[in-house]
């Protein structure tokens, strides 16, 4: 492992990290917007999400681990490389499908400009605070992405956006501090180790001297964190913000932005289960996990509008992810699988929505009918993305939640299997009542009805076709995969 | 030495404790200002005790650091928000004064109670800070959310940030340079943004009352 190696693989880091920030530094100064600014955003985007499939294979095939010990702030673990490959996808995504690539967008110049701003911003905050193997780097990261998503929120300055925003901002620099009191906290406790420290040199020495006070340090990381996670009772922000939103930058938040604070959560909770016995933070992620998914799926019963619907449908799965967790390494597999397929899943649900919302001009389900037949191709991937999202064969999200149920079994929780299963049941029932009512009936008389397959909706077939993939046949390498990436925490 | 060094730590925190305090019997925004301002002041002069009696020359830069981000510029840029909007004086909380100083007497029982194992296992000179600093953090959250103007949100937040700052010095002796230079640029930021937010509420809503904001339910 020679010096030569390191530089190899500083430069796959690089190759992820650079082009988002260079694509959101064009589009601030190319002014006012043009179309090659967008064009050569998604190529960034694309380069991005290249050199991240390349870092996952350097991190799987080993060349790193060998550095590991060694702990460096970009030394890149699997589980890093596969929450970065997340990001990469869902951002190449919503940068293809968002407006501004093509001359027969009539979107404002103005707003698509600040939009695309604000994504590669967003995309670049989230890959450092993945890529960053120090404790309070990562906050500063996860801070960064607050603000550079908050700032994308209200671009229709509209009453119910800047409410959205505001409340967005405030719940969330709120949670973001208290991490930090927690990250503080958890640094005294350490001794000579200041939080500095890489997530390896934290993990490997010994911070049990007070266990109490790791505990209180934990409890404040997880509402910390678990505010930006969308967490119940810390969630009241996520269903607001999701839906008022632009369609691109709900699909970044919903799809990785929770799973990058679900990671800053797991990152904690590996050091404290290092240090004192797990009961007490196993405990806490099962309370809160459990909460949030029976909040997101009885919340769904009453949904009105389709961009809250797949909301709470977020906070419901990012509870599953949190029970994950908490379950042991067959556990922490379901949850990784979990928060793959989530991003594919709800990326795509809220791209779709936003075409679904352009169409339509209106987020309620009751105005939305006859979708099927209205937009052909937009209603039919809508609804496969919705079927996915309930959790059912042959989609991915259905083999991360067996497996999830069977963990919980496993580890002797009848209870909570039952209770998980009964409450999936809940929302499986009401999301297909919604879509049921999207999809048929008479078309209103003012939306324009046809639709030709065009290559932004070519595109979204994409993430289906990894739904299925991952639901019909989980390819052994990739499982090898996200095995090692659950091993990356345990060492 | 070391008893005058835990004497002015504990005096240092006490009156950062007092500004959150005063917060919540004075009514006016301009008092806001100012008690943030001096929460600033005393913080920074916290940090420099901490860097000349812990023997950490590092911690300088780091008050100096505070004190032109905390103690000037964003206090500066409150006044100047405050006079763009022509503020409503008077602000009405949710809490009424009375309420308000019984909660948060209660809140600076629960830290000391909080931090006690701390105070216990700490040789630090300058653990006595440690319930202060605690204490301080929990009537800032009071603060947000008992204070319904977008701008007390703001102070209250600016607080929160105080106090977290005040329990990294006299926790650890105040975290590595780097580490602070980012957290202290992130507050800047995400006070600059709160700012052009209370700008686009007041644009959009002709108040700065978040009472206002309750369009989104369910």
């Amino acid at each position: 492992m020679g010096p030569e190696k390191r530089a190899i693989d500083m430069l796959t880091l690089t190759a992820v990290l650079l082009p988002p920030l260079l694509a959101s530094g064009l589009a601030v100064l190319v002014r006012p917007y043009r179309r090659f600014v967008g064009w050569l955003g998604l190529s960034c985007a694309a380069l991005s999400f290249l050199a991240s499939s390349r870092l996952c294979l350097e991190a799987f095939s080993g060349e790193m681990r060998g550095q590991r010990a060694a702990g460096g702030l970009w030394q890149v673990d699997s589980l890093s490389a596969l929450l970065a490959l997340c990001i990469a996808f869902v951002t190449l995504l919503a940068m293809a499908v968002a407006p501004g690539l093509r001359r027969s967008d009539d979107a404002d110049a103005v707003q698509t400009r600040r939009l695309r701003i604000f994504m590669s911003a967003f995309a670049f905050t989230m890959l450092v605070a993945v890529t960053v193997q120090n404790a309070a780097l990562m906050w500063v990261a996860i801070e960064a992405t607050t603000i550079a998503s908050a700032l994308a929120i209200p671009l229709h300055r509209t009453k119910a956006s800047v409410e959205a925003s505001w409340k967005y901002l405030l719940l969330c620099s709120v949670g973001i501090a208290l991490a930090l009191t927690g990250t503080i906290l958890a640094s005294f406790t350490a001794g000579e180790t200041p939080i500095g420290q890489s997530w390896v040199a934290l993990r490997s020495t010994p911070l049990s001297l007070h266990p109490q006070l790791l505990q209180l340090a934990f409890a404040f990381i997880l509402v910390g964190y678990g505010t930006k996670a969308g967490l119940a009772p810390m969630h009241t922000w996520l269903p607001d913000a999701h839906s008022e939103a632009p369609s691109p930058i709900s699909a970044m938040m919903s799809g990785v932005l929770l799973a990058v604070a679900t990671y800053a959560i797991a990152r904690w909770k590996a050091v404290v289960d290092a240090s004192v016995d797990p009961t007490f933070s196993n405990a806490l992620l099962i309370g809160f996990g459990l909460l949030s998914v029976a909040i997101g799926a009885l919340s769904l019963v009453i949904q009105q509008h389709y961009k809250r619907m797949l909301a709470y449908s977020s906070v419901e799965h990012i509870g599953l992810v949190t029970i994950g967790l908490a379950l042991g390494p067959l556990g922490a597999f379901a949850a990784w699988l979990h928060v793959i397929n989530h991003a594919v899943a709800k990326s795509a649900g809220f791209l779709l929505a936003g075409r679904i919302l352009y169409r339509y001009r209106t987020t309620e389900i009751a105005s939305v009918s006859g979708l099927l037949h209205v937009m052909p191709w937009t209603g039919g991937l809508f609804a496969t993305a919705v079927l996915a999202l309930v959790g059912l064969p042959p989609f991915g999200l259905f083999v991360s939640e067996f497996l999830l149920v069977q963990a919980a079994v496993a580890n002797h929780k009848m209870w909570l299997a039952a209770i998980v299963l009964l409450l999936l049941l809940i929302a499986f029932i009401s999301l297909m009542g919604h879509l049921n009512r999207m999809l048929y009936g008479p078309a209103p008389d003012d939306v324009p009805t046809g639709e030709r397959a065009s290559w932004p909706i070519l595109v979204l077939i994409v993430p289906v076709a990894i739904l299925v993939l991952l639901g019909v046949a989980l390819p052994k390498p990739f499982s090898a995969f996200i095995h090692d990436s659950v091993a990356s925490l345990l060492q | 030495m070391s008893g005058l060094f835990s004497q002015l730590v504990t005096l240092g925190s006490s009156g950062m404790l007092l500004t959150g305090l005063i917060v919540l019997w004075r009514k006016g925004i301009p008092a806001y200002i100012t008690a943030y301002r001096w929460q600033s002041w005393l913080l920074a002069a916290v940090t420099a005790t901490i860097g000349y009696f812990g023997g950490d020359p590092a911690l300088y830069w780091v008050a100096g650091l505070l004190l032109i981000v905390k103690g000037m510029a964003i206090p500066a840029l409150l006044r100047a928000m405050q006079q763009r909007l022509g503020i409503q004086w008077k602000i009405a909380p949710y809490v009424n004064t009375e309420t308000s100083l019984l909660i948060a007497g209660l809140l600076v029982l629960f830290a000391y109670v909080l931090a006690r194992p701390w105070v216990m296992v700490s040789e630090l000179p300058t653990r006595t800070g440690l319930p202060l600093a605690m204490a301080l953090l929990f009537v800032s959250l009071f603060i947000i959310v008992s204070r319904r103007k977008a701008i007390t949100q703001v102070i209250g937040f600016l607080m929160l940030e105080n106090a977290i700052a005040l329990l990294a010095a006299v926790g650890t002796y105040g975290v590595p340079l780097l580490v602070e230079i980012g957290v202290c640029l992130d507050a800047l930021m995400a006070f600059l943004v709160m700012q052009i937010f209370v700008y686009h509420i007041h644009e959009t809503f002709n108040t700065i009352d978040v009472d206002e904001l309750t369009r989104l339910r369910h």
